[in-house]
């Protein structure tokens, strides 16, 4: 079977998949119980989810990780039973043994470096404690490996029954010679209670070798004694083989507890005596018509009521004798096919081999259709905004037919629409699993004491958002555990509870998902930030700021360096990493602090990336699209707000600073000449790194949400342009990259940031967002 | 005529195993996830053979046995229980309850197929 590497492969696949989803119930199931808010059920729950990986992990030969769970899954089998308690101590023993059962899983799967065996081998000894008591384990207990137990599961060590009495039929005395075994078989009534069958064994034993059985009828009492569920039958089976005992008792195994069985050596001889049953019959005694009684005598004693002194006479069945055994086969198969007793519902003539799945309620769909599908969707939107745009232009009145089932369609449309994006939707929590690991680790190096609660976990993005949301969550939480977070004795000290808490949590809110991540820390200690910031050169000695925006400056690059970190008594940890990511998201980040009380960061991130909230400009007669997110504000420039810095390079003043004034126009190729800035209308817009700059175009002409196409996969990257989408009139219009348009706007006229700064004495740091 | 198999286990990677060893071995395959799934299933469609796991959220293996030993049409069906459990009071609990056999996990799958023709005409 398991040279079937495939199969076998493939089953692997879905069993690291299983374990994703176990490791997940078990850690939400340890989390319920630390919180008080698990049921009897939680806890099975999480005994099963150990049990079913151990089970997986067993099969694949995962031995490392059959071991691990072998030992967890014992204390958690204690405490499932009532055996032992489950104070705070186990867990949170039991929390960090998840922990490590997932590093095991990932070592198994490839996907990690190896399981830090001393981690791995203490909980071992600590999850011994706990299961056998507060004492140390013995040394033979804490050694215990999964052979063992697996020995353990076969160990039956059956007591050999002998029945005098029934050695002393003639027949079976002149069984074959040679080397072999005499198995003495008495089933009692139970045995075919639980639906084992006589005839089954006597056929698994034939499978060893060459056997000759009697059946012996002389318990079979009067009918009118005869209780159906009795059994009243023996068999003795001379059995020429070389098969070893052990395998004698295997095909017994099932049944031992439920018949007398003995299996004694076959007494040798000189040659094998071919038996002559003393009251033979007429007829052919063969297995088959045996085998048929004796069925018949399990399902239907009556048949078999006639009491027979006498055993019935003997038959032979050679293993390789294939007919013989094909007689047996077809005799099992026939009397199997209608019994009485056993209503088995036949399988229905339709039924192949086939296997049927169970019922699901979930289908996989590989991505690439759902976004064919999710595409082909965006070309309905356009095709229909595009019909709605000819009708308006056809002057059909409002009411005509067409114009109302046309609102009709566009609902449709709009609803399908949402539905399609919908399948690409998954819900937040895979990444929010991970986060209470990551909570008690960076907790235990940092010496906090941190509590995690995530709310909103089943709140639903697409796909790609969902899986970038992984890293700057993780940046944020560690952040706000190792910077937010005060130690237990200044917790205590500030007369809060020693433990801080983190929340995590997700929510939908006007079309974007928020992402909260808030602690009951120190908060940010403006200060400090300022100080930093004034030394870093990022704002000047005097400036006056906002608490809002001194609490911002810490998203700006060049904050924070290594070095600081440890000192900054705030945050600050490469948040201009985090804040990048955000909006390569086409979302933004931001930050309210109350000092002594906490840290609140809110993340906002569009809920796909397939749409995109864009503002609809012209440049030189071209439409364009520039990203909502990116856009701080729009203006119609006025003469005195515009300085020139030599040649065609203009800056703005906007608000308290100025900025570079970028023609797009000119920039993109659509002119050569430029606008006068006064007669276009500026779009300030700030770029992932935080810099600004006002975009020159020769209008607005409104918000829009557009459907992203990219200009990549349909022709070739362009400089200045992130996709392209089709607008409602039909046109393809390209959505602006505003960080390229910066970036290479200042590669062509070489302004440095230094030269950009007002000459103007009131060198002040603006940060709006 | 093929048999069928009613395998019971809410864990897919053991439903898969048990698929792929006895789909391979001839046999044809129903699967359940859990205990109710199980009995619900056996009362649908049947089954010649079924191989249940002990440990199942909403209704367990000695619940399926109990199930179905109390079941008028399929009392006589064999029932294998699935187990990794060394703890031999748990396979008597499941003999008591009317298991026809059992077979301990990790399984080989020669030997799984074995014990369920011990079992399966």
């Amino acid at each position: 079977m398991r040279d079937a590497v495939d199969p076998f492969e493939a089953i692997k696949v879905v069993f690291f998949q299983e374990c994703d989803e176990l490791l997940g119930d078990l850690e939400a199931g340890l989390l319920a119980i630390e919180s008080g808010a698990a049921d009897g059920e939680t806890v099975n729950a999480v005994f099963r989810a150990v049990h079913s990986v151990k089970g997986g992990a067993g099969a694949f030969g995962l031995e490392a990780l059959v071991r691990f769970a072998h030992v967890f899954e014992t204390l958690l089998d204690e405490i499932r039973s009532g055996r032992k308690p489950c104070d705070d101590l186990t867990v949170k023993t039991l929390l960090r043994a998840s922990d490590v059962l997932a590093d095991h899983v990932a070592a198994a799967r490839g996907q990690a470096a190896p399981v830090d065996e001393a981690r791995s081998a203490g909980l071992v000894v600590e999850l011994e404690m706990l299961t056998h008591g507060e004492t140390s384990a013995p040394a033979a207990e804490t050694s215990m490996t999964v052979e063992a137990a697996v020995e353990d599961e076969f160990g039956f060590r059956p007591v050999a029954f002998s029945f005098p009495g029934l050695g002393d039929d003639p027949a079976v005395e002149a069984a074959p010679a040679g080397e072999g075994w005499r198995v003495v078989f008495r089933p009692h009534g139970q045995m075919y209670v639980n639906a084992n069958e006589s005839g089954l064994l006597l056929r698994e034993m034939s499978r060893l070798g060459e056997t000759t059985v009697s059946l012996d009828i002389s318990a079979v009492p009067d009918l009118s004694d005869l209780v159906a569920e009795e059994g009243y039958l023996a068999w003795t089976v001379d059995l020429v083989t070389d098969a070893v005992e052990a395998a004698i008792r295997d095909v017994f195994e099932f049944v031992e507890s439920d018949c007398d069985l003995s299996v004694t050596p076959l007494p040798a001889g000189p040659a094998r005596v071919t038996v002559e049953p003393a009251p033979a019959p007429a007829e052919e005694f063969d297995v088959a018509a045996l085998l048929m009684r004796a069925q018949a005598e399990v399902e239907a004693p009556v048949t078999a009521a006639t009491p027979t002194p006498d055993p019935l006479p003997i038959a032979k069945v050679a293993p390789d004798a294939s007919g013989v055994n094909a007689a047996v086969e077809a005799s099992i198969a026939k009397a199997a096919a209608a019994p009485p007793a056993n209503n088995v519902t036949p399988a229905s003539p339709a039924a192949t081999a086939a296997p049927l799945a169970p019922a699901a309620v979930t289908i996989r769909v590989d991505l690439d259709r759902v976004d064919r599908l999710i595409n082909v969707v965006g070309e309905l939107v356009i095709q229909q905004a595009m019909v709605a745009q000819r009708v308006v232009e056809s002057g059909l009145a409002r009411s005509s037919g067409i114009s109302v089932g046309l609102e009709d369609l566009e609902l449709l449309t709009r609803e399908i629409q949402d539905s399609v994006m919908a399948i690409r939707a998954q819900p937040v929590k895979s990444v929010f699993q991970r986060m209470p690991r990551l909570a008690r680790e960076v907790g235990e190096m940092t010496g906090k004491r941190v509590r995690l609660i995530t709310a909103g976990e089943d709140t639903e993005v697409d796909k790609t958002v969902v899986e970038r949301l992984a890293e700057p969550i993780t940046h944020m939480l560690r952040n706000a555990i190792d910077h937010g977070l005060e130690t237990p004795s200044e917790r205590i000290a500030a007369g809060k509870p020693a433990e801080g808490t983190v929340r995590l949590a997700a929510l939908h809110r006007s079309g974007r998902i928020v992402i909260e991540i808030s602690d009951d820390g120190r908060g940010i200690n403006r200060e400090r930030v300022r100080a930093i910031a004034v030394s870093r050169g990022l704002i000047a000695e005097d400036a006056v700021l906002t608490d809002d925006e001194v609490d911002n400056l810490i998203f700006l690059p060049g904050f924070s360096t290594a070095e600081v970190v440890s000192d900054v008594s705030g945050r600050g940890v490469g948040m201009d990493v985090v804040r990048r990511s955000i909006q390569a998201l086409g979302g933004r980040i931001t930050i309210a602090s109350n000092p002594g009380k906490g840290s609140t960061f809110t993340l906002s991130l569009p809920l796909t990336l397939a749409v995109l909230d864009g503002m609809v400009v012209t440049a030189a007669e071209q439409t364009l699209v520039a990203p909502l997110t990116a856009i701080v504000e729009s203006l119609t420039p006025r003469p005195q707000d515009i300085h020139h810095v030599g040649g065609h390079d203009a800056v703005i003043r906007f608000r308290d600073e100025f900025v570079p004034l970028i023609d797009v126009a000119l920039g993109m190729g659509f002119r050569e000449v430029p606008i006068l800035p006064e007669t276009g209308v500026a779009v300030v817009i700030e770029t992932e790194s935080g810099q600004r700059a006002a975009l020159l175009f020769d209008a607005i002409q409104g918000q829009r949400q557009v459907v992203i196409k990219s200009l990549e996969t349909n022709y070739q990257q362009v400089d200045g342009v992130a996709a392209a989408t089709i607008l409602g009139d039909g046109r393809v219009a390209l959505i602006l990259d505003c960080d390229s348009i910066v970036a290479s706007s200042r590669k062509k006229t070489a302004i440095r940031p230094e030269l950009v700064r007002p000459d103007v004495h009131r060198p002040d740091f603006k940060f709006a967002s | 005529m093929t048999k069928t198999v009613l395998t019971i286990d809410d864990s897919r990677t053991m439903r898969d195993m048990l698929m792929m060893a006895l789909v391979e071995a001839g046999y044809r395959v129903i699967q359940a996830v859990d205990g109710i799934d199980g009995l619900e299933t056996l009362t649908a469609e049947g089954a010649d053979v079924i191989i249940t796991d002990i440990n199942m959220p909403r209704l367990d293996g000695f619940g399926v046995i109990e199930g179905v030993r109390a079941d008028p049409n399929h009392r006589a069906t064999p029932v294998l229980v699935l187990t990794t459990e060394s703890d031999a009071a748990k396979k008597q609990r499941a003999r008591d309850a009317g298991a026809t056999g059992w077979i301990v996990k990790p399984f080989d799958p020669v030997k799984l197929v074995d014990a369920v023709r011990r079992v399966a005409a």
